[in-house]
């Protein structure tokens, strides 16, 4: 595809592009909504595109919800989706370790309640969830009890994030055979209202650090993500169009998997930055470059409805 | 000097004679804590001893540390307790200290710094007048997205604390958000060694996540940059090439030590090992060069044997 790369997108190529692709893949944040308001148009767009026999599929790196959760902001916010179309890392996660690490035994969890729940879900028992405050002293803390079922350390986003936690982790991690994991490596989390807070990335360098070791990461751009979805619902990758706001996730995942990419702009990065890599000889930079790009996605709801 | 061996990151094993015509050439001698002169509350054998010695033979003796968790007059109170004898609050440097000093001399900061830190950065800080923004007791409903900010604050310095949040972490990021807010450091020691071959988080490890959260680097104070030897330097007019840094940490101590110009020792009774050493040597990277000692020792109780002969 694309000998030319980043195209705007307008109404006679979203038409071709539309018919070219089966499967729409959505990151959420900065594409479909900010924080808890759905970019206008939006949920047409999406309700149009399975209207139009698409399959829609939501994949996002924010871990704080479990499928369920995103279908119900989802339904909220007038999308209409189901949870199995929903692929979010605290999801993905827990089905990374059970089928790729093949954890037989518990993981030691710095998350949230939802990561818990997903993790329950496929039949891993995590441990740590919740505040952790600091007691004893110093010499105490290398002696921690630690429970010896305890297979892998999982890092995701948490607000109870500590440094007893951290703690834990290291004293884990000593073991090689631990396994290290964490759901992404996005520096900020957006929130509601449209703040942003330091993200899962900062926590999971503060473990890589104080362990001297690197975690495998499930989230974009992983390939793990789309791949998690394609078994599901056997998709074509050349038949499907990843839809993102940030070249180096959402751009790179679909780079790594042959989708065709579509950048929109209503969220973290923008067509100068894209330009800028593909002027780029590295091949690393090229990946974050996308075919198309959009200034929202609402643009493309003339081409769904002609 | 035939007996003194030659230098050159040549992790060279030093015995008796050569130790002690090493030390005629050097009039300082800068001595990392932690694995060097003591293991936790259990001084090196010997290494009180030879600290008097030194002295006593006109030697001047600094001790450089990156731990940042006492003040300096609780270290010298360890000190004491380890039987060191005559071990004075101005011939130790901590990263705590050279922090506040930092702060105050070198950044001659107008405004407030907000601490990551424990005990001992705080006192250090109060010690040389250098204002703390206040940290609040958390309100029952505050979160991290309604914490108040203080206008005063112009610089956030980080450093091991036990009582790290995810709070602290947010509103750290939110004031370096200003180009103008200066970003300092403590150390960069990824993790510590406790007693028994266990280890504890250091403040490298929460520095990275603050680094990444801000998308700055921090300047660091501590080991391996060279702002320590520089504080000693300007209170008691240091000559590199009359100084010998000694240490157990080839990426902390004996890279400090090179940075600054110093002739180094690795000693093997803390954290690195000649294995380590060797590797540093024999590589191919100018900066993992600069990680292999001049010198090895067992441990500094060899300087005891040397000079007593």
């Amino acid at each position: 595809m694309a000998a030319s790369k980043c195209t705007r997108l307008t109404g006679v190529l979203s038409r071709q592009l539309l018919d070219s692709v089966d499967s729409v893949l959505f990151d959420c944040d900065g594409v479909i909504w900010r924080g808890d308001q759905a970019i206008p148009g939006a949920p047409e767009v999406i309700n149009s595109l399975k209207k139009n026999g698409k399959r829609v599929f939501f994949v996002t790196n924010n871990s704080t919800k479990t499928r369920q959760m995103y279908a119900d902001k989802l339904g909220k916010l007038g999308f209409d989706a189901s949870a199995d179309e929903v692929f979010g890392t605290a999801y993905c996660s827990a089905v990374y370790l059970k089928n790729v690490c093949k954890l037989d035994g518990k993981v030691y969890l710095i998350g949230s309640n939802a990561m818990r729940q997903e993790l329950e879900g496929v039949g891993i028992r995590p441990v740590g969830v919740g505040p952790d405050p600091v007691s004893g002293v110093q010499k105490d803390w290398a002696n921690v009890p630690l429970d010896n079922e305890v297979r892998a350390v999982l890092v995701g986003f948490d607000e109870h994030f500590s440094y007893m936690k951290l703690n834990r982790a290291l004293q884990y991690l000593c073991n090689p055979d631990c396994q290290f994991v964490g759901t992404n490596t996005d520096t900020r989390l957006p929130l509601e209202g449209g703040k942003a807070v330091p993200g899962t990335g900062c926590l999971l360098r503060a473990v890589e650090t104080a362990a001297q070791r690197k975690a495998q990461v499930v989230g974009k751009p992983n390939i793990f993500m789309f791949e998690c979805v394609a078994s599901q619902f056997g998709l074509d990758p050349e038949r499907c169009l990843m839809v993102g706001d940030r070249l180096d996730t959402d751009i790179m995942l679909g780079s790594n998997c042959g989708l065709k990419t579509l950048l929109t702009l209503t969220g973290v990065s923008t067509v100068a930055e894209a330009e800028a890599n593909q002027k780029c000889e590295c091949p690393q930079r090229q990946k974050m470059v996308p075919d198309y790009y959009i200034e929202s996605i609402a643009d493309i709801l003339p081409a769904l409805q002609a | 000097m035939a007996g003194a061996a030659v230098g050159g990151r040549g992790c060279v094993t030093l015995r008796g004679a050569q130790i002690r015509d090493l030390l005629d050439a050097k009039h300082d001698v800068l001595f990392d804590c932690d694995g060097v002169i003591w293991n936790g509350e259990t001084a090196v054998t010997g290494a009180p001893e030879v600290v008097s010695l030194l002295k006593q033979r006109g030697k001047r003796v600094f001790f450089v540390t990156n731990n940042c968790t006492r003040p300096r007059e609780n270290y010298v109170q360890k000190f004491s307790r380890l039987g060191f004898t005559d071990v004075a609050e101005e011939e130790i440097f901590s990263s705590a200290y050279c922090s506040a000093a930092y702060l105050r001399d070198v950044a001659r900061l107008q405004g407030k710094v907000y601490v990551i830190g424990c005990g001992g950065v705080m006192k250090e800080l109060r010690d040389a007048g250098v204002p703390v923004a206040e940290e609040e007791d958390a309100e029952p409903g505050a979160s991290i997205y309604t914490c108040p900010l203080d206008p005063d604050v112009k610089a956030v310095l980080v450093g091991y604390d036990e009582n790290f949040t995810f709070m602290k972490l947010a509103k750290a990021c939110c004031y370096l958000r200003s180009s103008e807010c200066l970003f300092l450091a403590t150390d960069p020691d990824p993790w510590h060694p406790l007693r028994g071959g266990r280890v504890t988080p250091g403040s490298g490890s929460l520095t990275a996540a603050l680094e990444t959260a801000s998308s700055r680097k921090a300047t660091v104070i501590g080991k391996p940059s060279r702002f320590m030897f520089d504080c000693i330097s300007s209170q008691f007019g240091l000559d590199p090439a009359r100084s010998l840094m000694i240490g157990d940490r080839l990426e902390t101590d004996v890279l400090f030590g090179s940075n600054c110009g110093l002739a180094t020792v690795l000693t093997l009774t803390g954290v690195s090992t000649l294995q380590e050493a060797l590797a540093f040597r024999d590589s191919q990277e100018p900066q993992q060069k600069h990680c292999a000692p001049d010198y090895v020792m067992e441990s500094v109780a060899d300087i005891l044997q040397a000079l007593e002969e």
